[in-house]
Protein backbone atom coordinates (compact mmCIF):
# COMPACT_ATOMS: atom_id res chain seq x y z
CA UNK A 1 0.00 0.00 0.00
CA UNK A 2 2.42 2.66 1.03
CA UNK A 3 4.68 1.41 -1.99
CA UNK A 4 1.38 1.95 -4.65
CA UNK A 5 1.42 5.33 -3.29
CA UNK A 6 5.32 6.13 -3.18
CA UNK A 7 5.30 4.39 -6.77
CA UNK A 8 2.28 6.63 -8.32
CA UNK A 9 4.05 9.80 -7.05
CA UNK A 10 7.26 9.21 -8.62
CA UNK A 11 5.62 8.77 -11.43
CA UNK A 12 2.94 11.56 -11.68
CA UNK A 13 6.45 13.61 -10.79
CA UNK A 14 7.93 11.76 -14.32
CA UNK A 15 5.38 12.79 -16.05
CA UNK A 16 5.55 16.86 -15.34
CA UNK A 17 8.81 16.67 -15.72
CA UNK A 18 8.48 15.62 -18.57
CA UNK A 19 11.40 12.27 -17.78
CA UNK A 20 9.03 10.09 -19.83
CA UNK A 21 9.15 12.02 -23.10
CA UNK A 22 12.66 12.34 -23.12
CA UNK A 23 12.74 8.19 -22.17
CA UNK A 24 10.97 8.21 -25.73
CA UNK A 25 12.86 10.78 -28.07
CA UNK A 26 16.62 9.54 -26.66
CA UNK A 27 16.80 6.16 -28.54
CA UNK A 28 15.28 7.63 -31.70
CA UNK A 29 18.09 10.15 -31.23
CA UNK A 30 20.78 7.17 -31.11
CA UNK A 31 18.60 5.20 -33.72
CA UNK A 32 18.66 7.66 -36.57
CA UNK A 33 22.02 9.34 -35.21
CA UNK A 34 23.71 5.77 -36.20
CA UNK A 35 21.77 3.92 -37.79
CA UNK A 36 21.19 6.50 -41.07
CA UNK A 37 25.29 7.60 -41.38
CA UNK A 38 26.85 4.57 -40.59
CA UNK A 39 24.54 1.99 -42.75
CA UNK A 40 26.69 2.72 -45.84
CA UNK A 41 29.97 2.24 -43.88
CA UNK A 42 29.23 -1.06 -42.41
CA UNK A 43 27.39 -2.78 -45.73
CA UNK A 44 30.51 -2.65 -46.91
CA UNK A 45 31.61 -4.80 -44.37
CA UNK A 46 28.51 -7.21 -44.80
CA UNK A 47 27.04 -6.18 -41.68
CA UNK A 48 23.47 -5.60 -41.51
CA UNK A 49 23.53 -2.65 -39.52
CA UNK A 50 19.51 -2.39 -38.34
CA UNK A 51 19.75 -6.26 -37.04
CA UNK A 52 23.19 -5.57 -35.75
CA UNK A 53 22.74 -2.00 -34.10
CA UNK A 54 19.24 -2.51 -32.11
CA UNK A 55 20.62 -4.34 -29.10
CA UNK A 56 23.24 -2.04 -28.33
CA UNK A 57 20.02 0.91 -28.98
CA UNK A 58 18.40 -0.76 -26.66
CA UNK A 59 21.33 -0.64 -24.21
CA UNK A 60 21.43 2.65 -24.12
CA UNK A 61 18.40 3.73 -23.74
CA UNK A 62 18.30 1.29 -20.52
CA UNK A 63 21.95 3.05 -19.34
CA UNK A 64 19.80 6.50 -19.56
CA UNK A 65 17.31 5.77 -17.90
CA UNK A 66 19.27 4.14 -15.13
CA UNK A 67 21.03 8.04 -15.05
CA UNK A 68 17.81 9.48 -14.66
CA UNK A 69 16.91 6.74 -10.99
CA UNK A 70 20.29 8.09 -9.91
CA UNK A 71 18.94 11.73 -10.10
CA UNK A 72 15.55 10.55 -8.89
CA UNK A 73 17.46 9.21 -5.40
CA UNK A 74 20.26 11.90 -5.33
CA UNK A 75 16.71 14.42 -5.37
CA UNK A 76 14.64 12.54 -2.83
CA UNK A 77 18.02 12.89 -0.79
CA UNK A 78 18.75 16.40 -0.77
CA UNK A 79 15.42 17.58 -0.54
CA UNK A 80 15.12 15.21 2.55
CA UNK A 81 11.97 13.54 1.57
CA UNK A 82 14.06 10.28 1.95
CA UNK A 83 15.08 11.76 6.19
CA UNK A 84 11.35 12.34 6.29
CA UNK A 85 9.97 8.81 4.71
CA UNK A 86 12.44 7.73 7.52
CA UNK A 87 10.85 9.32 10.53
CA UNK A 88 7.38 8.09 9.61
CA UNK A 89 6.28 4.48 10.12
CA UNK A 90 6.91 3.43 6.01
CA UNK A 91 8.52 0.02 6.38
CA UNK A 92 12.62 0.58 4.89
CA UNK A 93 12.85 -0.38 1.86
CA UNK A 94 9.38 0.62 0.52
CA UNK A 95 11.10 3.96 -1.00
CA UNK A 96 13.93 1.68 -2.77
CA UNK A 97 11.17 -0.46 -4.31
CA UNK A 98 8.89 2.23 -5.34
CA UNK A 99 11.90 4.13 -6.87
CA UNK A 100 12.29 1.24 -8.62
CA UNK A 101 9.73 0.13 -9.87
CA UNK A 102 8.47 4.06 -11.44
CA UNK A 103 11.63 3.28 -13.03
CA UNK A 104 11.33 0.09 -14.22
CA UNK A 105 7.57 1.98 -16.01
CA UNK A 106 9.86 4.28 -17.38
CA UNK A 107 12.26 1.67 -18.88
CA UNK A 108 9.65 -0.52 -20.62
CA UNK A 109 8.67 3.02 -22.05
CA UNK A 110 11.74 3.36 -23.16
CA UNK A 111 12.32 -0.10 -24.39
CA UNK A 112 8.80 -0.01 -26.66
CA UNK A 113 9.91 3.33 -28.15
CA UNK A 114 13.43 1.67 -29.08
CA UNK A 115 11.78 -1.46 -30.83
CA UNK A 116 9.42 0.35 -32.85
CA UNK A 117 12.33 2.58 -33.65
CA UNK A 118 14.19 -0.37 -34.38
CA UNK A 119 11.31 -2.04 -36.34
CA UNK A 120 11.03 1.33 -38.19
CA UNK A 121 14.46 0.59 -39.81
CA UNK A 122 14.09 -3.03 -40.43
CA UNK A 123 15.06 -4.60 -36.98
CA UNK A 124 12.75 -7.99 -36.95
CA UNK A 125 12.56 -11.02 -34.26
CA UNK A 126 13.27 -14.06 -36.33
CA UNK A 127 13.14 -16.40 -33.44
CA UNK A 128 10.09 -16.43 -32.27
CA UNK A 129 8.54 -15.14 -29.53
CA UNK A 130 9.99 -16.85 -26.53
CA UNK A 131 13.34 -15.51 -27.32
CA UNK A 132 12.08 -12.03 -28.10
CA UNK A 133 10.43 -12.17 -24.98
CA UNK A 134 13.54 -13.04 -23.36
CA UNK A 135 15.71 -10.03 -25.49
CA UNK A 136 13.02 -7.78 -23.99
CA UNK A 137 13.52 -9.45 -20.09
CA UNK A 138 16.89 -9.21 -20.53
CA UNK A 139 16.96 -5.62 -21.71
CA UNK A 140 15.35 -5.31 -17.99
CA UNK A 141 17.21 -6.97 -16.44
CA UNK A 142 20.30 -5.30 -17.73
CA UNK A 143 17.83 -1.87 -16.58
CA UNK A 144 17.07 -3.10 -13.19
CA UNK A 145 20.59 -4.03 -12.04
CA UNK A 146 22.50 -0.64 -13.49
CA UNK A 147 19.26 1.08 -11.90
CA UNK A 148 20.20 -0.60 -8.41
CA UNK A 149 23.99 0.73 -8.75
CA UNK A 150 22.58 4.07 -9.28
CA UNK A 151 20.32 4.75 -7.11
CA UNK A 152 22.76 3.76 -4.56
CA UNK A 153 25.38 6.20 -5.86
CA UNK A 154 22.53 9.09 -5.97
CA UNK A 155 21.30 8.20 -2.48
CA UNK A 156 25.28 8.79 -1.77
CA UNK A 157 25.85 11.89 -3.59
CA UNK A 158 25.08 15.56 -2.82
CA UNK A 159 23.93 16.98 -5.94
CA UNK A 160 21.52 15.41 -8.90
CA UNK A 161 23.83 17.29 -11.94
CA UNK A 162 27.20 16.05 -10.38
CA UNK A 163 25.81 12.72 -10.38
CA UNK A 164 24.27 12.67 -13.89
CA UNK A 165 27.57 13.90 -15.50
CA UNK A 166 29.58 11.37 -13.40
CA UNK A 167 27.62 8.80 -14.67
CA UNK A 168 27.61 9.94 -18.52
CA UNK A 169 30.83 9.07 -18.40
CA UNK A 170 31.41 5.28 -17.83
CA UNK A 171 27.65 4.59 -19.90
CA UNK A 172 29.62 6.69 -22.70
CA UNK A 173 32.51 4.39 -22.12
CA UNK A 174 31.30 1.41 -21.96
CA UNK A 175 28.60 1.82 -24.40
CA UNK A 176 31.22 3.21 -27.15
CA UNK A 177 33.72 0.79 -26.11
CA UNK A 178 31.77 -2.36 -26.76
CA UNK A 179 30.96 -4.30 -30.12
CA UNK A 180 27.12 -2.73 -29.76
CA UNK A 181 28.27 -0.16 -32.52
CA UNK A 182 30.64 -1.60 -34.39
CA UNK A 183 31.92 -5.40 -34.77
CA UNK A 184 35.56 -6.26 -32.73
CA UNK A 185 37.24 -6.14 -35.75
CA UNK A 186 36.85 -1.99 -35.93
CA UNK A 187 38.68 -1.41 -32.51
CA UNK A 188 42.41 -1.08 -32.71
CA UNK A 189 44.59 -4.69 -31.24
CA UNK A 190 45.03 -3.54 -28.12
CA UNK A 191 41.27 -2.55 -26.58
CA UNK A 192 39.72 -5.72 -27.98
CA UNK A 193 40.26 -7.92 -25.35
CA UNK A 194 38.69 -5.76 -22.61
CA UNK A 195 36.07 -4.39 -25.66
CA UNK A 196 35.06 -8.16 -26.46
CA UNK A 197 34.74 -9.35 -22.62
CA UNK A 198 32.96 -6.11 -20.85
CA UNK A 199 29.10 -6.53 -20.08
CA UNK A 200 27.56 -4.73 -22.81
CA UNK A 201 29.74 -6.01 -25.67
CA UNK A 202 28.31 -9.30 -23.83
CA UNK A 203 24.59 -8.50 -23.58
CA UNK A 204 24.56 -7.31 -27.17
CA UNK A 205 25.94 -10.93 -28.64
CA UNK A 206 23.16 -12.62 -26.64
CA UNK A 207 20.24 -10.00 -27.37
CA UNK A 208 21.40 -10.02 -30.94
CA UNK A 209 21.45 -13.46 -31.23
CA UNK A 210 18.10 -13.66 -29.55
CA UNK A 211 16.36 -11.77 -31.91
CA UNK A 212 18.39 -13.72 -35.10
CA UNK A 213 19.68 -16.13 -35.30
CA UNK A 214 19.04 -18.21 -32.16
CA UNK A 215 21.03 -18.05 -28.53
CA UNK A 216 23.05 -20.67 -27.23
CA UNK A 217 23.58 -21.55 -23.80
CA UNK A 218 27.44 -20.45 -24.65
CA UNK A 219 26.06 -17.30 -25.17
CA UNK A 220 23.92 -16.51 -22.84
CA UNK A 221 26.28 -17.84 -19.60
CA UNK A 222 28.48 -14.46 -19.47
CA UNK A 223 25.17 -12.54 -19.52
CA UNK A 224 23.64 -14.72 -16.37
CA UNK A 225 27.09 -14.39 -14.85
CA UNK A 226 27.40 -10.61 -15.23
CA UNK A 227 23.73 -10.42 -13.85
CA UNK A 228 24.18 -12.28 -10.76
CA UNK A 229 27.52 -10.65 -10.52
CA UNK A 230 26.02 -6.87 -10.36
CA UNK A 231 22.75 -7.94 -8.78
CA UNK A 232 24.81 -9.55 -5.70
CA UNK A 233 26.44 -6.43 -5.84
CA UNK A 234 24.29 -3.08 -6.64
CA UNK A 235 20.93 -4.68 -4.31
CA UNK A 236 22.21 -4.91 -0.83
CA UNK A 237 24.32 -1.55 -1.83
CA UNK A 238 21.36 0.31 -2.82
CA UNK A 239 19.21 -1.16 -0.04
CA UNK A 240 21.67 -0.27 2.26
CA UNK A 241 22.64 3.30 1.45
CA UNK A 242 18.85 3.95 1.22
CA UNK A 243 17.87 3.10 4.41
CA UNK A 244 21.37 4.52 6.11
CA UNK A 245 20.35 7.16 7.95
CA UNK A 246 22.27 10.93 7.48
CA UNK B 1 39.21 53.04 14.72
CA UNK B 2 39.99 55.15 18.28
CA UNK B 3 36.56 56.62 20.20
CA UNK B 4 38.32 60.25 19.28
CA UNK B 5 37.81 59.16 15.24
CA UNK B 6 34.27 57.86 15.93
CA UNK B 7 33.78 61.32 17.17
CA UNK B 8 35.60 62.92 14.67
CA UNK B 9 33.54 60.78 11.79
CA UNK B 10 29.88 61.84 13.72
CA UNK B 11 30.75 65.51 13.71
CA UNK B 12 31.10 65.33 10.10
CA UNK B 13 28.27 63.82 9.62
CA UNK B 14 26.35 66.43 11.57
CA UNK B 15 27.84 69.26 9.74
CA UNK B 16 26.38 67.71 6.67
CA UNK B 17 29.43 65.59 4.96
CA UNK B 18 29.05 61.67 4.25
CA UNK B 19 31.16 58.71 3.99
CA UNK B 20 34.77 59.18 2.35
CA UNK B 21 34.08 57.24 -0.92
CA UNK B 22 37.23 57.89 -2.57
CA UNK B 23 36.96 60.56 -5.16
CA UNK B 24 36.53 58.28 -8.91
CA UNK B 25 39.64 58.76 -10.76
CA UNK B 26 38.60 56.43 -13.85
CA UNK B 27 35.31 57.36 -14.37
CA UNK B 28 34.39 57.12 -18.19
CA UNK B 29 31.41 58.00 -19.80
CA UNK B 30 28.54 55.82 -19.56
CA UNK B 31 28.35 55.06 -23.41
CA UNK B 32 31.79 56.05 -24.65
CA UNK B 33 33.28 53.98 -26.74
CA UNK B 34 36.16 53.16 -24.54
CA UNK B 35 33.60 52.44 -21.54
CA UNK B 36 32.36 49.67 -23.97
CA UNK B 37 36.02 48.34 -24.36
CA UNK B 38 36.61 48.43 -20.61
CA UNK B 39 33.72 47.20 -19.53
CA UNK B 40 33.27 44.72 -21.68
CA UNK B 41 36.90 43.48 -20.71
CA UNK B 42 35.86 43.08 -17.17
CA UNK B 43 32.76 41.27 -17.73
CA UNK B 44 34.53 38.67 -19.96
CA UNK B 45 37.16 38.48 -17.17
CA UNK B 46 34.44 37.82 -14.39
CA UNK B 47 32.85 34.89 -16.70
CA UNK B 48 36.25 33.27 -17.61
CA UNK B 49 37.67 33.36 -14.20
CA UNK B 50 33.87 31.62 -13.09
CA UNK B 51 34.50 29.04 -15.40
CA UNK B 52 37.68 28.15 -14.95
CA UNK B 53 36.54 27.56 -11.36
CA UNK B 54 33.89 25.57 -11.95
CA UNK B 55 35.02 22.08 -12.84
CA UNK B 56 31.50 21.32 -14.59
CA UNK B 57 32.38 23.96 -16.78
CA UNK B 58 35.76 22.36 -17.45
CA UNK B 59 34.14 18.79 -17.93
CA UNK B 60 31.55 20.08 -20.11
CA UNK B 61 34.20 22.26 -22.48
CA UNK B 62 37.12 20.35 -22.74
CA UNK B 63 36.85 16.75 -20.84
CA UNK B 64 33.73 15.50 -23.01
CA UNK B 65 35.00 16.28 -26.20
CA UNK B 66 38.34 15.31 -25.55
CA UNK B 67 37.19 12.14 -24.64
CA UNK B 68 34.47 11.76 -27.71
CA UNK B 69 37.00 12.62 -29.88
CA UNK B 70 39.03 9.31 -28.64
CA UNK B 71 36.04 7.35 -28.48
CA UNK B 72 35.00 7.98 -32.41
CA UNK B 73 38.78 7.54 -33.19
CA UNK B 74 38.82 4.34 -31.48
CA UNK B 75 35.44 2.88 -31.91
CA UNK B 76 34.62 3.77 -35.55
CA UNK B 77 37.83 5.43 -36.96
CA UNK B 78 38.80 2.28 -39.17
CA UNK B 79 35.98 1.11 -40.29
CA UNK B 80 35.11 4.95 -41.55
CA UNK B 81 38.80 5.11 -42.83
CA UNK B 82 38.14 1.89 -44.63
CA UNK B 83 34.60 2.57 -46.15
CA UNK B 84 35.87 5.61 -47.66
CA UNK B 85 39.36 5.66 -48.02
CA UNK B 86 40.44 8.91 -45.73
CA UNK B 87 41.59 9.26 -42.78
CA UNK B 88 38.55 9.82 -40.49
CA UNK B 89 40.48 12.09 -38.06
CA UNK B 90 40.47 15.10 -40.14
CA UNK B 91 36.65 14.74 -39.99
CA UNK B 92 36.53 13.63 -36.46
CA UNK B 93 38.78 17.15 -35.04
CA UNK B 94 36.41 19.68 -36.70
CA UNK B 95 33.40 17.90 -35.70
CA UNK B 96 34.40 17.68 -32.17
CA UNK B 97 35.90 21.36 -31.94
CA UNK B 98 32.30 22.76 -33.36
CA UNK B 99 30.51 20.60 -30.38
CA UNK B 100 33.06 21.83 -27.79
CA UNK B 101 31.47 25.07 -29.28
CA UNK B 102 28.01 24.72 -29.45
CA UNK B 103 27.57 22.73 -25.96
CA UNK B 104 30.24 25.21 -24.12
CA UNK B 105 27.85 27.72 -25.68
CA UNK B 106 24.76 26.18 -24.43
CA UNK B 107 25.92 25.81 -20.99
CA UNK B 108 27.08 29.44 -20.61
CA UNK B 109 23.01 30.17 -21.51
CA UNK B 110 22.16 28.21 -18.94
CA UNK B 111 24.36 30.04 -16.52
CA UNK B 112 23.23 33.14 -18.41
CA UNK B 113 19.56 32.01 -17.11
CA UNK B 114 21.13 31.52 -13.26
CA UNK B 115 22.30 34.97 -13.20
CA UNK B 116 19.22 36.47 -14.11
CA UNK B 117 17.20 34.97 -11.64
CA UNK B 118 19.63 35.33 -9.34
CA UNK B 119 19.62 39.16 -9.86
CA UNK B 120 23.03 39.83 -10.71
CA UNK B 121 22.13 40.92 -14.26
CA UNK B 122 20.16 43.52 -12.62
CA UNK B 123 22.58 44.70 -10.23
CA UNK B 124 25.19 45.33 -13.12
CA UNK B 125 22.65 47.01 -14.50
CA UNK B 126 22.27 49.42 -11.82
CA UNK B 127 25.77 50.09 -11.76
CA UNK B 128 27.22 53.18 -14.63
CA UNK B 129 28.77 50.78 -17.10
CA UNK B 130 28.35 50.95 -20.77
CA UNK B 131 24.49 48.80 -21.49
CA UNK B 132 26.04 46.88 -23.95
CA UNK B 133 29.65 45.97 -21.82
CA UNK B 134 27.17 42.52 -20.48
CA UNK B 135 26.61 41.17 -23.78
CA UNK B 136 29.80 42.19 -25.17
CA UNK B 137 31.65 41.15 -22.63
CA UNK B 138 30.19 37.26 -22.80
CA UNK B 139 30.81 37.22 -26.28
CA UNK B 140 34.38 37.73 -26.27
CA UNK B 141 34.45 35.08 -22.76
CA UNK B 142 32.93 32.75 -25.77
CA UNK B 143 35.35 33.60 -28.57
CA UNK B 144 38.40 33.13 -25.43
CA UNK B 145 36.50 29.41 -24.54
CA UNK B 146 35.83 28.19 -28.14
CA UNK B 147 40.13 29.12 -28.76
CA UNK B 148 40.88 27.31 -25.32
CA UNK B 149 38.87 23.87 -26.47
CA UNK B 150 39.95 24.21 -30.40
CA UNK B 151 43.26 24.39 -29.17
CA UNK B 152 43.03 21.48 -26.53
CA UNK B 153 41.04 18.87 -29.11
CA UNK B 154 44.17 19.68 -31.59
CA UNK B 155 46.66 18.89 -29.56
CA UNK B 156 44.49 15.46 -28.33
CA UNK B 157 43.80 15.17 -32.20
CA UNK B 158 47.43 15.21 -33.03
CA UNK B 159 48.10 11.96 -30.64
CA UNK B 160 45.25 10.38 -32.71
CA UNK B 161 46.89 10.80 -36.01
CA UNK B 162 46.29 14.65 -37.22
CA UNK B 163 48.67 16.87 -38.40
CA UNK B 164 48.41 20.38 -40.46
CA UNK B 165 49.45 19.37 -43.66
CA UNK B 166 48.64 22.85 -45.37
CA UNK B 167 51.55 24.84 -43.48
CA UNK B 168 50.81 27.47 -40.59
CA UNK B 169 48.31 30.01 -42.32
CA UNK B 170 46.30 27.30 -42.85
CA UNK B 171 46.84 26.15 -39.26
CA UNK B 172 45.90 29.75 -37.81
CA UNK B 173 42.65 30.10 -40.05
CA UNK B 174 41.62 26.68 -38.69
CA UNK B 175 41.83 28.31 -34.78
CA UNK B 176 40.24 30.97 -36.09
CA UNK B 177 37.07 29.62 -38.31
CA UNK B 178 35.81 27.95 -34.83
CA UNK B 179 35.70 31.58 -32.85
CA UNK B 180 33.71 32.87 -35.98
CA UNK B 181 31.25 29.63 -36.08
CA UNK B 182 31.07 29.99 -32.40
CA UNK B 183 29.78 33.37 -31.94
CA UNK B 184 27.43 33.06 -34.35
CA UNK B 185 26.08 30.09 -32.36
CA UNK B 186 26.43 31.98 -29.22
CA UNK B 187 24.52 34.71 -30.28
CA UNK B 188 21.84 32.24 -31.23
CA UNK B 189 21.49 30.71 -28.13
CA UNK B 190 21.86 33.96 -25.93
CA UNK B 191 18.56 35.19 -27.83
CA UNK B 192 16.95 31.83 -27.26
CA UNK B 193 17.90 31.92 -23.39
CA UNK B 194 16.39 35.23 -23.04
CA UNK B 195 13.46 35.54 -25.20
CA UNK B 196 11.03 33.82 -23.11
CA UNK B 197 11.34 32.21 -19.43
CA UNK B 198 8.75 29.60 -20.28
CA UNK B 199 9.65 27.60 -23.26
CA UNK B 200 12.25 25.20 -22.87
CA UNK B 201 14.68 26.48 -26.11
CA UNK B 202 17.97 25.59 -24.66
CA UNK B 203 16.66 22.42 -23.73
CA UNK B 204 15.58 22.13 -27.31
CA UNK B 205 18.53 23.31 -28.77
CA UNK B 206 20.44 20.57 -26.76
CA UNK B 207 18.69 17.69 -28.49
CA UNK B 208 19.14 19.47 -31.94
CA UNK B 209 22.73 19.56 -31.39
CA UNK B 210 23.16 16.15 -30.24
CA UNK B 211 21.18 15.21 -33.60
CA UNK B 212 23.24 17.72 -35.71
CA UNK B 213 26.45 15.76 -34.48
CA UNK B 214 25.12 12.45 -36.00
CA UNK B 215 24.33 14.44 -39.31
CA UNK B 216 27.47 16.31 -40.65
CA UNK B 217 30.06 15.67 -42.79
CA UNK B 218 32.73 15.37 -39.87
CA UNK B 219 31.08 12.23 -38.61
CA UNK B 220 31.06 10.49 -42.08
CA UNK B 221 31.79 11.96 -45.65
CA UNK B 222 28.45 12.96 -47.41
CA UNK B 223 28.43 10.92 -49.48
CA UNK B 224 28.11 7.55 -46.56
CA UNK B 225 24.26 9.63 -45.95
CA UNK B 226 21.09 7.71 -47.73
CA UNK B 227 20.78 9.88 -51.10
CA UNK B 228 17.75 11.92 -49.99
CA UNK B 229 19.94 13.09 -46.85
CA UNK B 230 22.70 14.23 -48.91
CA UNK B 231 21.77 17.27 -49.68
CA UNK B 232 20.56 18.38 -45.97
CA UNK B 233 23.92 17.10 -44.72
CA UNK B 234 26.23 18.93 -47.34
CA UNK B 235 24.40 22.43 -46.54
CA UNK B 236 23.99 22.46 -42.77
CA UNK B 237 26.52 24.82 -40.66
CA UNK B 238 28.72 22.11 -39.48
CA UNK B 239 29.43 20.68 -42.38
CA UNK B 240 30.62 23.60 -44.22
CA UNK B 241 33.03 24.72 -41.15
CA UNK B 242 33.99 20.85 -40.97
CA UNK B 243 34.93 21.37 -44.90
CA UNK B 244 36.69 24.07 -44.26
CA UNK B 245 38.78 22.86 -41.68
CA UNK B 246 39.28 19.49 -43.73
CA UNK B 247 40.68 21.67 -46.18
CA UNK B 248 43.07 23.60 -44.26
CA UNK B 249 44.42 20.50 -42.51
CA UNK B 250 43.92 17.45 -45.06
CA UNK B 251 43.99 19.58 -47.73
CA UNK B 252 40.73 20.68 -50.63
CA UNK B 253 38.77 23.35 -51.46
CA UNK B 254 38.88 25.70 -48.85
CA UNK B 255 37.66 29.11 -49.92
CA UNK B 256 33.97 28.35 -50.74
CA UNK B 257 33.34 26.41 -47.83
CA UNK B 258 34.50 29.21 -45.53
CA UNK B 259 32.82 31.50 -47.21
CA UNK B 260 29.73 29.35 -46.53
CA UNK B 261 30.75 29.39 -42.57
CA UNK B 262 31.08 33.10 -42.97
CA UNK B 263 27.31 32.78 -44.24
CA UNK B 264 25.52 30.81 -42.19
CA UNK B 265 27.63 32.74 -38.81
CA UNK B 266 27.48 36.18 -39.65
CA UNK B 267 23.70 35.26 -41.17
CA UNK B 268 22.90 33.40 -37.60
CA UNK B 269 24.16 37.18 -35.92
CA UNK B 270 22.12 39.32 -38.17
CA UNK B 271 19.20 37.36 -37.71
CA UNK B 272 19.40 37.19 -34.01
CA UNK B 273 21.67 39.97 -32.67
CA UNK B 274 18.64 42.10 -32.47
CA UNK B 275 16.58 39.76 -29.91
CA UNK B 276 19.81 38.75 -28.14
CA UNK B 277 20.08 42.46 -27.22
CA UNK B 278 16.49 42.93 -26.45
CA UNK B 279 16.27 39.70 -24.66
CA UNK B 280 19.80 40.47 -22.56
CA UNK B 281 17.63 44.13 -21.42
CA UNK B 282 14.98 42.68 -20.76
CA UNK B 283 16.57 39.68 -18.32
CA UNK B 284 18.82 42.80 -17.20
CA UNK B 285 16.32 45.15 -16.77
CA UNK B 286 13.23 43.46 -15.14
Amino acid sequence: MQWWVLTGRTLRAMIRRYELVIAVIAPLIFTVGFYLPLKFVMQLQGIDYAQFLMPIIVLQAMAFTSISAAQMSAREKITGFSSRMQTMPVYGPVPLLSRMSSGFVRSVVSLTAALVYGHAIGFRFTEGIGQAALFCGLALVFSTCLSLGADAIGSLSKSPQATSQALTLPQLILGMLSCGFVPETGFPEWIRPFVRNQPVSQFSFAMRDLAHGGVTSHTMFPVVMWSLGLLVVCAPLAYWASTRRA
Amino acid sequence: MTSTDKSLDQNELRRGRTLNFPEPNAALPENSAKALWTHSLIQARRLLVSWARDPSTAIQALLYPALTLIMFRVVLGNSISAATGQPSIYGTVPLIILVGAMFGSIASAVGLRTEKTSGLLSRFWTLPAHRASGLVGRMIAEAVRVLVTTIVIIGVGFIAGFRFNQGPVAAIGMLLLPIVFGIGFAVMVTALATVSDNLPLVEIVSIGCTLLMFFNSGFVPTMAYPVWLQPVIAAQPMSVAVEAMRGMSLGGPVLVPVLKTFAWSFGMIAVFLYPAIKGYRRAASD
